[in-house]
């Protein structure tokens, strides 16, 4: 498959987000162990690697769903603030969207988009359904507004989960194996989503098993291993010539072959 | 042993009084324990030590106490404690607040902990605080899961207000119970309280039967 990008993206002008030897430990078990890494405005950077080499961990740092103990992780200029009121600010700056979707049950898809907007912001509930429903529009889901989640398909309500992410209009959007949970018929459909997210040039994390996204979209690829990031570099350079060994072990593991 | 139902129909109006005090009684408990059973869960899960002790020695201690004793603890205490008399509707209603917040609270606890931590961290990467999330996101997704709880709740709370007639609250049972001394219609009056009793518990206890098949499985 040809690759559409590769490379940094916007290297002169400061990063949205830095990893300064971040590290985290759960108990006696340390899942990050100094990683330093940095995103650069319009930038898809992909995490890959094994499972439990702390590639979650890293995102949830970056929104401070997890506190790092050591190291610092840095958004838009500024370390990431202490106290929870603080926080909040940051998080409204930076999208995110899980592997189980967690959408709101209780809401129509509608409603998962807009109440970001309105409880967060204190948006004006009409003008933020209108958005949410050009949102909707946006991720192929326009008819969709009136559905629970429970009458969408997973990939559909990964969808409603970009666009709810969307709405607060964030800076920079991080994905934690968007697809995993996803049947492989509409795999796509989100990645589609999020190809197109890119080409607009959103700074995108994503942690992902796809390494086809990760070689068509990605510009820049972090590989880990036992929560250290073991290489680094644009997409041709990791798929077609990985330096490190565990990275060409995981590769073939996963069946890739360049 | 000649039976005289007159009794009963001479009294019509005394007992359906009696009726819309239970009914009162009921409601207003209800009212008051659901915000009040959210209240002291929300203590319970506070960081703040100190609170969430309090929550936890209520708790345990409300749902633990006899309701009767609570009824007669509020008929002689309550004064003492505020230098306030109370009406004995009142008195009758604290100490069946006190004892359903707590059993709600302990139901609302289970409904918020059942919600998996994902959905409150959804709420939190959006940027909402703990308690947006918790309005927002959390209780109306417990409370829906916790409805058939509640409901059978209410049905039990429905009966237990009959124990406020000891400190002479003019609802159904004291009522009847009065007229019965009145008149020395025991058996008479005994059937008829036993008969509104079901005929107003019965078709709840439908609805509830019902709650529970609409929420009770779902997701
Ligand atoms: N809250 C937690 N408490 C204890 N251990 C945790 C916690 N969260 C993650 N871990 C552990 O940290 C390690 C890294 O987890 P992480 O989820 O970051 O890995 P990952 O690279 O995302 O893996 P996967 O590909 O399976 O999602 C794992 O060993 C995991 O068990
Ligand atoms: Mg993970």
């Amino acid at each position: 498959m040809e690759s559409t990008v590769t490379g940094r993206k916007n290297g002169d002008q400061p990063p949205v987000v830095q990893y300064d030897g971040v590290v985290k430990r759960f108990g006696s078990l340390t899942v990050l162990n100094g990683v330093s890494a940095r995103v650069n405005k319009g930038e898809v950077v992909c995490l890959i690697g094994p499972s439990g080499s702390g590639k979650s961990t890293l995102l949830r740092c970056t929104n401070a769903l997890e506190i790092a103990d050591g190291g610092r992780v840095v958004f838009e200029g500024q370390p990431l603030p202490k106290t929870e009121a603080e926080l909040r600010h940051v998080r409204r700056r930076m999208g995110m969207v899980f592997q189980n979707f967690e959408l709101f049950p209780h809401m129509t898809a509608l409603e998962n988009v807009a109440v970001g907007p309105i409880t967060i912001l204190g948006a004006d509930p009409a003008e933020a359904r209108a958005k949410a429903q050009a949102l909707l529009e946006k991720v192929g889901l326009g008819a969709k507004g009136g559905n629970h989640p429970s009458a969408l398909s997973g990939g559909q309500q990964q969808r409603v989960a970009i666009a709810r992410a969307l709405a607060m209009d964030p800076d920079v959007m991080l994905f934690d194996e968007p697809t995993s949970a996803l049947d492989p018929e509409t795999i796509g459909e989100v990645l589609n989503v999020m190809k197109r997210l890119a080409e607009e040039g959103m700074t995108m994390v994503v942690v992902t098993h796809e390494m086809s996204f990760a070689r068509r979209v990605a510009n820049w690829i972090l590989v880990f291993d036992e929560g250290r990031v073991i290489e680094e570099g644009p997409p041709a350079q990791i798929f077609d010539a990985p330096t490190h060994a565990r990275t060409q072990s995981f590769l073939s593991h996963l069946g890739w072959n360049g | 042993m000649t039976l005289d139902w007159n009794v009963v129909w001479q009294y019509r109006g005394d007992l359906a009084y009696g009726v819309l005090l239970t009914i009162a009684l009921t409601v207003a408990t209800m009212a008051i324990a659901v915000p009040g059973g959210i209240a002291v869960m929300l203590m319970r899960q506070s960081h703040v030590r100190a609170v969430s002790f309090l929550g936890t020695v209520f708790v345990e201690f409300f749902r633990n106490v006899p309701l009767i004793l609570l009824v007669y603890w509020a008929f002689y205490v309550l004064p003492i404690l505020t230098d306030i008399q109370f009406s004995a509707f009142a008195t009758g209603l604290v100490a069946m607040c006190l004892n359903v917040s707590a059993y709600n609270a302990e139901t609302f606890r289970a409904g918020v902990n059942s919600i998996r931590k994902g959905q409150l961290e959804a709420a939190m990467a959006m940027g909402m605080s703990r308690s947006q999330a918790m309005r927002k996101v959390v209780l109306p997704q417990a409370i829906r899961r916790i409805l058939p709880v509640l409901a059978s709740t209410w049905v039990s709370l429905f009966k237990d207000t009959s124990l406020v007639s000891v400190i002479a609250v003019g609802e159904l049972a004291h009522t009847a119970l009065q007229i019965r001394s009145q008149t020395f219609r025991v058996l008479e009056m005994l059937t008829a309280m036993a008969a509104i009793y079901w005929l107003l518990g019965y078709p709840q206890a439908k609805l509830v039967d019902w709650i529970h098949r609409k929420y009770g499985v779902t997701e």
